[in-house]
């Protein structure tokens, strides 16, 4: 058992279950070790992210590059580290990136070979979540640190809801199987809800708890639905003709030249099972009306080519009978041509609705544009570490959600209407954002509106659903989590100090406060999107997503021109914040009572960590990156078969005789003859 | 061959080794009656009781042994749907009990919760009563479980009205306030009511078939079903879901509960929102036809009869109505009433999928089958609302009432504990992940999107589980608020010592319960499915 696997997959599990632990040590012993706990849990997440990196680097190098994809068989996720992993038939050190796990089985056990219908508790990591992870562990240390001794009542209480918090966000994107994602998702609520509802400081803090539970949990209730939609659109396709039941991503053509679609089998609820099965059922609907297509213009040959001799010399009813078979097939056809062209349309339709329905939830979650109400009120009154805490990664679930769920569960809704209606509302997002930060007059509330702003521009890309895109949207979740995050730690250090946020009480602080000046001046440029910085790698990946022409709309430049407006514009409002409370006369708000000015080392180690990051991921973004590509290249994959699917769509869709076959081209006895029996 | 009175008669005569256990729980409440008149105290009567229970619960695991069952003379239980040893006669349609299906499920859920109701009455009773009420407590408790098992009109209707007497005395017992008589005389006249139209449509079965076993009364509906539906028996079904809806909640027969439930006393309204609803769901599949494999056919489908779509409309309006409800309420009892209602709704999504099951094509497994999510979601309402009940006893110690949302206010900070217990309820019964509430929802959620689309129900069930999501939503609101007022705001009052350390105990049992099947809810899912015949059964 002294495997590198065991050793990663106990890694694994004690990140997951180091939080949960830390949160019941903290409640009971005291505030006291919540510190030491958090830098304990930053080490192991080190620890696996450094064993992971390995594994998950080395798919990127193997990954098929885009030109080979066509050929090549369905990519997806391939989580490494995964306990509970049988191994490849047996065999210790081999991974099959599947879990033998359950929690809750929904039918009776699956023949060997197919996944069984259960919901597993299967987690892992792969490069999609193995930064997030990293990001939450670290922004989790730094709440610990700046609220350390700022807490007065029932600090034991406040750190341990903290790491319920993170233990949720942590399994959330740890996991594998779509209903313990959402157990996760949802879970996030009830520690957010107490914290923001007991340790907010305004006195509008209950209403904002509630109106953020309820507001978040109508959302993702639709997600639920959608969740148990996609699950049973996409059954485990077992091989048609096969005596013993096992899995076929594809079609057969028997010896008859009959087309066999695979049999629906048992329902699965691993993410990856999913993501290949959505796209086999795709294909499948599709090479059943190509196949029907084809099938099609052969009997009108045949038909064509019997009226010919017909016509040619004197009828004998040989002739005459051939003729009317050759009708009688091509009605056939026709038919089998319609009912799969219907079939098809019929699991379109599907998908767009289990996409409107997913979104709902995520959508909340991020928030997009008409889903934001929430999030000034929230941002406003929860407690500045919480705060950041849910601008930095609570967001990201919304956004990973996306990334892991939309977007490779219903591919074709995703390329048809995604950049459609969400990539829209992100652009609108982005200019409105910026324009309400701009308005803002206090501090919280203007980088609330520049992080809104900011996730436009990460919905957009993600729905530009290409391999720039998709790397650009997941680097820059962690860029915007690590610069949103220190930004509003770095807001925490005047709140504390002085009790206010208002813009117009604080100026020339650079004089005041120079090392704090400094570097908030860098996370603002880091926020900015300046070059060298963290924010700058991922918007360039992402602007070069958006200008991908095989992406291009009409309208995808218009989306293009409004994210790069959008870092014009957050250019705009955050130099007019700095040169406001940086520069200009000194205005100092009075200290508050009891507190002084002076910085503790966890304090100032709480500010600087996450500023010292926006630096190192701006000047060495390539490891990220290294580590993304395999997964994202899967994805990518996953989308250009939807676009393919949606281009034969549109062919046929010209094509097709729309109703039965002109009937002038018909021997005169086939007319409203019967069809031949099959 | 023997004659078919001969093989009749052997059943009515072999037929106390299928109630064994409930024959113990009745002998208790028997000696209990007697300690009431000669040592009136309330731990007697519990400990009594208590004992009582865990006796039923060893003779049942007894009979559930091969080697005992030998000893009682059992055939296999899976011979009950075969034939009777060298005859044509079908046990099933013979036999006054069926041991098969659902019923060593209900008899171990009704005997885990005579146990816990037990500990509630020794919070709740006083030296002078508690001796009847732990005896009512059995009794109602062996009427219930014999409901899971009751395969004629007869023993069907004795059995919910053994639930029913006891509760009559039950609510009646501790009732010193006008509001208390008058809940015990609300729900005594409207129980009775609602036994006389259901006994009504039972008339209108037996004159039907000519036979008050329900396994012959289905088969012969089913086969006379297979050429036409007869209004008779559309009238009788009518009638017999209209006088279980009453037990059920249903709206439009759930008017008396927030009433009664408001001037009830609490341990015994813990068990009325519970212990009639088991009865009368499983009640419910019987007389549906629901229990009968093959299952090929029900006697009441969607292709020949509205029943399904009176199910649906009872399901959707209950939970809309309970819900909407709920949120105007200022009194706990009240608001746990309707949100009783509410469940109630989710809970008949399951008989809605289940009458969809001749849809499903032969051979071909659905995932869900409808009633074992309802025995799922029974079983974790049971925890999160009596948990829920638990707590309430348990503050209402002295002379500070628990009856309003505000009296909750700053409970966290005064109870802790009991703030926790019953916060995880209300999060079980707002439907949060890692609570038995949520993989309840779970299941009748998938199983109404997995239900047959080709009948001529169509869509509807996915729809219902739409309205199901919405209403979970709504739902969530007058949950939350609770946990709001509790964990939230200030204290009003001083904190009081209070009484009921029992039902403290009752509540961290349901609470626990309930956060472990939230975790880990592959066993009781399995003996839910375990518990349902399955299509193609029994051929």
């Amino acid at each position: 058992m002294d495997n590198v696997n065991f050793i990663r997959q106990a890694l694994l599990l004690a990140v997951l279950a180091t939080p949960l632990a830390g949160a019941l040590l903290t409640a009971m012993i005291g505030a006291r070790i919540a510190g030491l706990l958090a830098a304990v849990h930053v080490g192991l997440t080190a620890l696996l992210v450094l064993f992971a990196v390995g594994a998950v680097g080395e798919r990127g190098e193997a990954g098929p590059h885009r030109a080979g994809l066509r050929v090549s068989a369905a990519q997806t996720f391939r989580p490494t580290s995964v306990p509970g992993d049988p191994g490849i038939s047996g065999l210790q050190d081999s991974e099959s990136h599947g879990t033998t796990w359950g929690l809750l089985a929904l039918g009776p056990k699956s023949p060997a070979g197919v996944p069984d219908p259960e919901v597993q508790f299967f987690v892992g990591v792969d490069g999609l979540n193995v930064w997030l992870v990293a990001l939450t562990s670290i922004m989790t240390l730094v709440a610990v640190l700046i609220s350390t001794g700022r807490v007065k009542d029932r600090p034991a209480a406040y750190f341990a809801w903290l790491f319920a918090l993170q233990a949720a966000v942590t399994g959330a994107f740890l996991s594998f199987d779509i209903v313990l994602f959402y157990v996760f998702f949802e879970l996030t609520l009830v520690p957010a809800f107490f914290l923001i509802g007991n340790w907010g400081p305004g006195r509008g803090r209950r209403d904002a708890a509630k109106l953020f539970f309820l507001y978040t949990l109508f959302g993702s209730l639709f997600t639920l639905v959608g969740l148990i939609g996609v699950v049973l659109a996409n059954p485990t396709p077992l091989h048609p003709t096969s005596a013993t039941p096992k899995v076929s991503y594809g079609v057969v053509i028997n010896a008859g030249g009959q087309l066999q679609l695979p049999v629906e089998g048992p329902l699965t609820f691993s993410i990856p099972h999913l993501m290949r099965n959505a796209s086999t059922w795709g294909l499948v609907r599709v090479a059943r009306c190509d196949f029907a297509e084809g099938k099609l213009a052969e009997a009108t040959a045949r038909l064509a080519d019997a009226d010919a001799r017909l016509a040619a010399g004197p009828a004998t009813p040989d002739l005459e009978l051939q003729a009317s078979a050759a009708a009688a097939a091509r009605i056939v056809a026709a038919d089998d041509l319609r009912t799969a062209s219907a079939d098809r349309a019929r699991g379109r339709r599907l998908q767009i609705w289990l996409f409107l329905l997913l979104m709902a939830g995520f959508a909340v979650k991020t928030p997009i544009l008409p889903f934001h109400t929430w999030l000034p009120t929230t941002y406003s009154e929860a407690p500045i570490a919480v705060t950041m805490i849910l601008a930095a990664v609570l967001s990201k679930l919304g956004t990973y959600g996306i990334l892991r769920l939309v977007l490779p569960l219903v591919p074709d809704a995703a390329t048809e209407y995604g950049l459609e209606v969400f990539g829209v509302l992100g652009a609108v997002g982005i200019v409105y954002g910026a324009f309400c930060a701009f308005g803002q007059r206090d501090l919280r509330l203007l980088a609330a509106y520049s992080s809104v702003s900011h996730l436009g521009l990460l919905v957009m890309a993600l729905f530009a659903f290409n391999t720039e895109g998709l790397a650009g949207a997941s680097l820059h979740m962690v860029n915007h989590g690590l610069a949103t995050g220190a930004m509003f730690a770095l807001l925490g250090f005047l709140e504390v100090r002085h009790g206010t946020l208002d813009m117009s009480r604080y100026g020339g602080l650079i004089g005041r406060y120079p090392g704090f000046a400094f570097l908030f001046l860098l996370v603002c440029l880091a926020n900015v999107g300046l070059p060298f910085l963290n924010n700058f790698v991922s918007e360039m990946l992402i602007l070069a997503g958006l200008f991908d022409p095989s992406v291009v709309v009409p309208y995808g430049y218009g989306l293009a021109v409004a994210a790069s407006s959008g870092i014009f514009l957050s250019a705009w409002y955050t130099f007019t914040m700095i040169r406001r409370v940086l520069f200009g006369p000194t205005i100092v708000p009075p200290l508050r009572d009891g507190v002084a000015p002076g910085l503790a080392l966890p304090e100032a180690l709480g500010y600087l960590i996450p500023a010292a990051l926006c630096v190192v991921l701006g000047l060495f973004p390539q490891p990220v990156l290294d580590s993304i590509k395999g997964d994202t290249a899967a994805l990518a994959q996953q989308a250009d078969f939807a676009r393919f699917r949606q281009k034969r769509e549109t062919s046929t869709r010209l094509h097709q005789p729309e109703s039965s076959p002109p009937l002038g081209t018909l021997a005169p006895e086939a007319r409203g003859g019967p069809p031949a029996p099959p | 061959m023997k004659s078919l009175s001969l093989v009749h008669q052997e059943f009515l005569t072999t037929a106390y080794r299928f109630v064994l256990p409930e024959t113990v729980l009745l002998g208790t409440a028997c000696l209990l009656f007697v300690l009431a008149v000669t040592v009136p105290r309330r731990a007697v009567a519990v400990g009594v009781g208590l004992v009582g229970v865990l006796g039923a619960a060893v003779v049942a695991a007894l009979v559930g042994v091969e080697r005992f069952q030998h000893v009682l003379g059992w055939q296999e239980l899976s011979l009950f749907w075969g034939t009777v040893e060298g005859t044509p006669y079908y046990p099933r349609a013979l036999s006054p009990f069926d041991p098969t299906g659902p019923a060593a499920f209900v008899r171990w859920l009704v005997l885990a919760s005579a146990a816990l109701f037990a500990l509630l009455a020794y919070a709740e009773a006083r030296d002078d009563n508690a001796c009847e009420y732990v005896a009512c407590l059995l009794v109602a408790a062996a009427g219930t479980s014999l409901v899971g098992r009751a395969n004629d009109l007869v023993t069907l209707f004795l059995s919910l009205e053994l639930l029913s007497i006891p509760t009559y005395v039950l609510l009646y017992l501790p009732a010193r306030s006008r509001e208390g008589q008058e809940a015990a005389v609300k729900y005594f006249l409207l129980s009775v009511l609602s036994s006389a139209v259901m006994l009504f449509g039972f008339s209108y079965l037996y004159g039907l078939t000519g036979t008050t076993n329900l396994g012959a009364i289905v088969d012969t509906l089913n086969d006379a079903h297979k050429m036409q539906v007869g209004p008779m028996a559309l009238v009788a079904v009518v009638l017999v879901i209209a006088g279980l809806g009453f037990r059920l909640t249903l709206v439009p027969f759930h008017f008396y509960a927030p009433d009664v439930y408001e001037g009830g006393p609490t341990g015994v309204i813990a068990q009325l929102a519970f212990v009639p609803k088991v009865a009368g769901f499983v009640a419910l599949a019987r007389v549906l036809g629901m229990l009968y494999p093959p299952l090929d056919q029900l006697p009441f489908d969607a292709n020949g009869t509205l029943i399904p779509m009176t199910l649906w409309i009872l399901a959707a309006v209950s939970m809309t109505f309970g819900n909407a409800f709920a949120l105007l309420q200022s009194n706990l009892k009240r608001m746990l009433a309707y949100s009783g209602i509410a469940h109630a709704g989710y809970m008949l999504i399951g008989f809605v999928v289940a009458s969809t099951l001749p849809d499903v094509p032969n051979g071909q497994v659905p995932s869900q089958i409808g009633l074992d999510s309802v025995l799922f979601y029974l079983v974790a309402y049971g925890l999160m609302t009596v948990g829920a009940f638990a707590v309430l006893v348990h503050l209402a110690g002295g002379d500070h009432p628990v009856e309003t949302v505000d009296d909750l206010a700053g409970l966290a900070k005064t109870h802790p504990v009991a703030a926790g217990a019953l916060a995880v309820c209300l999060f079980s019964l707002l439907g949060l992940p890692l609570t038995a509430g949520f993989a309840g929802k779970l299941l009748l959620f998938v199983g109404a999107f997995d239900a047959p689309t080709t009948g001529s129900l169509r869509a509807m069930a996915r729809v219902l589980a739409v309205i199901a999501a919405v209403n979970s939503a709504v739902g969530a609101v007058y949950y939350l608020r609770l946990i709001g007022v509790m964990s939230l705001r200030s204290p009003l009052k001083v904190a009081e010592t209070s009484r009921g350390k029992a039902a403290l105990a009752v509540a961290l049992i349901c609470a626990t319960a309930t956060l472990a099947l939230g975790v880990y809810p592959k066993p009781l899912a399995d003996a839910a499915r375990a518990a349902v015949p399955l299509k193609d059964a029994g051929r």
